[in-house]
């Protein structure tokens, strides 16, 4: 990733590419990574970031007032994808390639790429990379440390920090980015890696999670000790532990993802569900 | 009646202004509702009840993403006026049962944000028009205001306004409320599990959930164990996998 790649040279049509400097790519980098998102809206998402964030570079590439206004409204069309992950390349490859003034490849590019990358972005972000830090902060948390916050924060700045090498890998490629993604096989083994990885961390999670969720129902049973009568407990949660341990947790996420799966409940009515569960089984002193 | 002073109030609303526009951009985690709690309950001066709070909204939403920009609930909202309500006395019982009513009430007040902020790209549409780059900067800058009031306003009304009323209302609770929330908290991270694994190929790579459940439940292992074992059984698998169909 880090090592030099050509910038490829890419037809003009003797319009004359420029030369930008490192402060105006730098400077187009920090307004993307910075506010890309602040002005968010239903109509066009993440337009105006983006065209806030080019606003350098138009600058330098474009001469004439018309120009620059041509370019500007290019780029308040419709945008969204993944923010820290998808965005980067796309608009590092962006930024090289209107430097060569390849207005129609940027506007191309763009959408060509924004549906694919906020699809693996949001993939590794919202399954995987937020869900195990998330559970692992949490489990610090309710054990009172304040380093579940901590490491929570970290983990948000160190996903930022990653759209820093994501932007000069797409400056770098150009064009070149768009055919990388499109043949996807890298994409799809790291994603499958993840995946893997992820499920064995969430099957040792559950359990440690929901150890709390124990019943404490007991019952008394007559046992003949030595010619003598006597009553004895039996604790139901210790018999359970004997045949499958965390049975009950194992068996409220069985239930709660069938609610979502299999009567496709909403999240909402699954949380209905579970607060109607837990209160009625709490008192009828089952959990 | 004991309640929050204005400044409380004021400070808790910048606190949710400044978490929602920061993690638009640059992206930082500060909307979680576990860093949203935990320093709503530094502010408040309860800590743990914030670690507490903070940490059960936060396993309730794993897997929850907004995708495309889709409305999922305000967990952030959820933890700073439930962090302040249950510091008053009601503690994690109280501060639950007032954090996800209001996550789930607010999911209406990031549609009216999101829906606002269009107001400023049709102002862009027309400075862009004129070729004027500042006022068209001008509105990419204010967007994050409705972002930020619609979270703002609601936890200082909830807040300066609120936490007396509601604390009053709810001073002596039942115990049956109270064992009713306690053990509703804690099985309410089943939904976040359920969530996440009904993303996942369950189908296909069931047989890695067992892994990860035996090493916890039967092995003893701690679950920074289980995450190294993650690592090893990835590669191993990835290893196995024939090479030839994909064009790496």
């Amino acid at each position: 990733m880090s090592e030099p790649v050509e910038n490829r040279p890419v037809e003009t049509g003797g319009q004359g590419p420029v030369e930008l400097d490192r402060a105006t790519v730098g400077n187009a980098m920090w307004r993307h990574l910075i506010t890309l998102q602040w002005s968010w809206n239903y109509e066009r998402m993440q337009a105006l970031g983006y065209c806030y964030s080019m606003l350098p570079v138009i600058n330098k590439v474009y001469r004439s007032r018309d120009e620059r206004i041509a370019a500007i409204k290019r780029h308040l069309v419709f945008y969204n994808t993944n923010p820290q992950v998808g965005s980067p390349p796309i608009f590092g490859a962006t930024v090289a390639l209107e430097a060569q003034k390849q207005g129609q490849v940027v506007d191309s590019l763009k959408v060509a790429l924004m549906g694919p990358l906020a699809g693996i972005g949001d993939t590794i972000q919202a399954i995987l990379y937020r869900p195990i830090i998330a559970v692992f902060a949490a489990s610090m948390a309710l054990a009172g440390s304040m380093g579940g916050p901590l490491l929570m924060f970290l983990s948000g700045l160190l996903w930022t920090a990653l759209m820093i090498p994501l932007f000069w890998l797409g400056y770098r490629e150009g064009v070149g980015l768009a055919s990388q993604v499109a043949e996807g096989g890298l994409v799809t083994r790291i994603t499958d890696l993840a995946t893997m990885m992820g499920m064995v961390v969430i099957g040792g999670f559950v359990p440690s999670i929901m150890a709390k969720v124990q019943t404490p129902l007991e019952f008394a049973r007559r046992v003949t000790v030595q010619g003598k009568v006597t009553e004895q407990v039996v604790k139901i949660q210790s018999v359970l532990d004997q045949i499958v341990p965390y049975l009950i947790p194992v068996l409220l996420v069985a239930f709660a993802y069938w609610l979502l799966r299999g009567l496709k409940l909403s999240p909402v009515w699954v949380m209905v569900v579970l607060f109607v569960v837990g209160f009625g089984l709490s008192a009828i002193g089952v959990l | 009646m004991e309640g929050y002073s204005i400044w409380v109030a004021a400070a808790l609303a910048v606190w949710a202004y400044i978490g929602i526009v920061l993690q638009l951009g640059p992206g930082l985690w500060w909307h979680e509702a576990l860093v949203a709690g935990a320093v709503t309950g530094m502010i408040v001066g309860d800590l743990p009840l914030g670690l507490t709070i903070g940490a059960t909204l936060t396993l309730m939403s794993l897997g929850l993403w907004t995708y495309g920009g889709a409305t999922i609930p305000d967990f952030q909202t959820g933890a700073i006026i439930g962090t302040a309500i249950g510091a008053l006395g009601g503690g994690m019982s109280a501060g639950l049962a007032v954090a996800i009513p209001t996550a789930l009430l607010m999911t209406q007040m990031d549609v009216l944000g999101r829906a606002i902020t269009t107001f400023f790209i049709h102002a862009a549409d027309r400075y862009a028009e004129e070729g004027n780059e500042r006022g068209l900067a001008w509105m990419h800058f204010l967007g994050q205001i409705p972002w930020g009031l619609t979270r703002a306003i609601p936890v200082f009304l909830a807040v300066w306004l609120g936490a007396g009323p509601i604390q009053s209302l709810i001073h002596s609770l039942p115990a049956w409320f109270t064992n009713g929330m306690t053990t509703t908290g804690r099985i309410l991270p089943a939904l976040g599990f359920a969530l996440l694994l009904s993303q996942l190929p369950l189908r296909k790579y069931w047989p890695f959930l067992l892994v990860g459940f035996v090493l916890f439940a039967y092995l003893k292992m701690p679950v920074i164990g289980i995450a190294v074992v993650a690592v090893a059984v990835g590669f191993i698998v990835n290893m196995l996998q024939p090479r030839g169909q994909s064009n790496v």
